[in-house]
């Protein structure tokens, strides 16, 4: 009896302990776990522009909605139980979420993602190391440097309110000086110089961001060069000179050349005053060959003169 | 005849040392984004005003009545003002707006960004607590504690913007807007 007794409680207990472990995956088995939590977190920043980036969770034939939350340091330190969701990124699809509006000081951010499919959420996958956004890479800036007539112009990539330029120029001759201007913001031309023809002039620049207290690297070197003029400045004063001189010559010239053919073409024959008769009776020298004594002078008319002339 | 002279010239050369000292620390705060700050504050300051249930009092009032911070006192009194805003006011005030929660950690993380600033500045330099900027300071606590901690953390974030101008005419930190 007491053996039948013992055999029916051990198989009561093997029942109940089989039962058991058959119920504990079960009881284990909470559903806000089955979606996996997103791995691989990540911030890549360039340029004061931060991306969060993360390995997608992939459930065949659904799409996968993702939230972002975020801790600055002072949350961390002082209230850590406080996360907030992100600006832009609460059930985003893309593997990836732009925290530049959240990451808003110099200090370390904590960042967590966490994958939801309908009414499953994953856990939350925390970044491994805070991110702070003085370690974002600094790019040199595009620029473009153009001539407006002997005017130095520059025109820099617009890369938001942060940032601000450093330009540095010269005019590319042994020992010259270098030039360094502040530039507040890109988009607009801005004036560096105004260059003297023949000259090379050279510029670079670099960014500075205020909020992190870092320049980025040079960029790349660009000279422009003017081109001389093709008569130096005294010698247009000399030929402006010579143009004035000639304006007044040649007419002059042309003129005395025409007065020139005009006598020796159709010359206008003019009696002098001497030989001319007129009315009024004249004093005219009547000499005789044989006496030398002075001519006597005679006033004669004309009909007698012509009578003499006759005779 | 010597001595006046040679007195005279040093208390000349004092007086500038400590000028070139305080000239210095003025401009610890120079790379702050202030203007990020001031506008992130000018977005709730109406939401955080309008909490404010004691309108006729401020805890601030020191600061902007008695213009009397001497430049010697700068540091010291933007260092405990520092301390004062992100060891009780933010941690004293709950906020259930996301909204506003979310310019407000903004505004704390900044606030935290300066301390630190400020510390490695006064590494360098001496940052000395004379009793006149401790009594300034103790006088703003002693404002707080009076009224109801609710309360006064309201009215506190609500008077930011008179302790963000104070920094920025003290510290001659430019906006870069």
């Amino acid at each position: 009896m007491q053996t039948f007794t013992m055999v029916l409680e051990e198989i009561w207990t093997s029942l109940f302990m089989w039962f058991f472990y058959a119920l504990i995956p079960c009881l284990l088995t909470d559903e806000v776990t089955i979606l996996p939590a997103p791995q691989n977190l990540s911030v890549l920043s360039t340029n004061m522009k931060h991306l969060l980036m993360w390995s997608p969770v992939i459930v065949p034939g659904e799409t996968v909605y993702y939230s972002v939350e975020y801790q600055g340091e002072y949350e961390s330190l002082y209230a850590s139980h406080i996360w907030i969701p992100s600006s832009w990124c609460s059930l985003t699809e893309g593997p990836e979420c732009d925290v530049t509006d959240d990451i808003t000081a110099t200090v370390p951010y904590n960042l967590r993602v966490r994958a939801t499919l309908g009414s499953q959420t994953s856990a939350w996958s925390i970044l491994k190391h805070p991110f702070n956004r003085n370690s974002t890479i600094l790019t040199p800036p595009g620029m473009e440097i153009t001539k407006d007539g002997f005017h130095l112009v520059i025109e820099l990539e617009d890369l938001g309110p942060q940032f601000e330029f450093l330009v540095a120029y010269w005019r590319r001759e042994p020992g010259a000086e270098e030039h360094v201007k502040m530039v507040r913001s890109g988009g607009i031309p801005v004036h560096l110089e105004t260059m003297e023809p023949g000259a090379a002039y050279c510029v670079k620049a670099q960014t500075f961001v205020k909020a992190i207290g870092r320049y980025s690297t040079f960029s790349q070197t660009e000279c422009v060069e003017v081109q001389g003029e093709a008569i130096p400045l005294v010698l247009a004063l000399f030929a402006f000179v010579g143009f004035m001189l000639i304006l007044v010559v040649v007419p002059l010239f042309i003129w005395k050349m025409g007065r020139l053919l005009q006598y020796s073409c159709c010359p206008v024959v003019v009696l002098p005053d001497t030989l001319k008769i007129t009315n009024s009776p004249q004093k005219l020298i009547s000499c005789r060959r044989e006496e030398v004594d002075a001519c006597a002078t005679a006033v004669v008319s004309p009909e007698e003169l012509l009578r003499a002339w006759i005779s | 005849m010597k001595l006046p002279c040679v007195s005279l010239g040093l208390l000349g050369t004092i007086l500038m040392l400590c000028s070139v000292d305080n000239h210095g620390l003025r401009r610890c705060l120079i790379s702050t984004d202030m203007h990020h700050i001031e506008e992130s504050f000018q977005e709730i300051k109406r939401a955080i005003q309008a909490k404010d249930t004691f309108p006729n009092v401020t805890i601030l009032s020191t600061l902007e009545t008695l213009q009397i911070i001497k430049p010697l006192d700068v540091c010291c009194v933007t260092k405990n003002l520092l301390a004062f805003y992100v060891d009780r006011v933010f941690k004293d005030h709950q906020e259930p707006n996301p909204k506003i929660l979310r310019k407000i950690s903004s505004i704390a993380n900044s606030f935290l960004y300066m301390q630190k600033t400020l510390r490695q500045c006064q590494e360098q330099r001496q940052c000395h607590c004379r009793q006149e900027a401790t009594n300034v300071t103790r006088v703003i606590h002693d404002n707080y504690d009076q009224l109801e901690v609710r309360s006064a953390a309201v009215k506190s974030l609500g008077e930011l913007d008179i302790f963000l101008a104070w920094i920025a005419k003290n510290h001659e930190v430019t906006s870069s807007a």
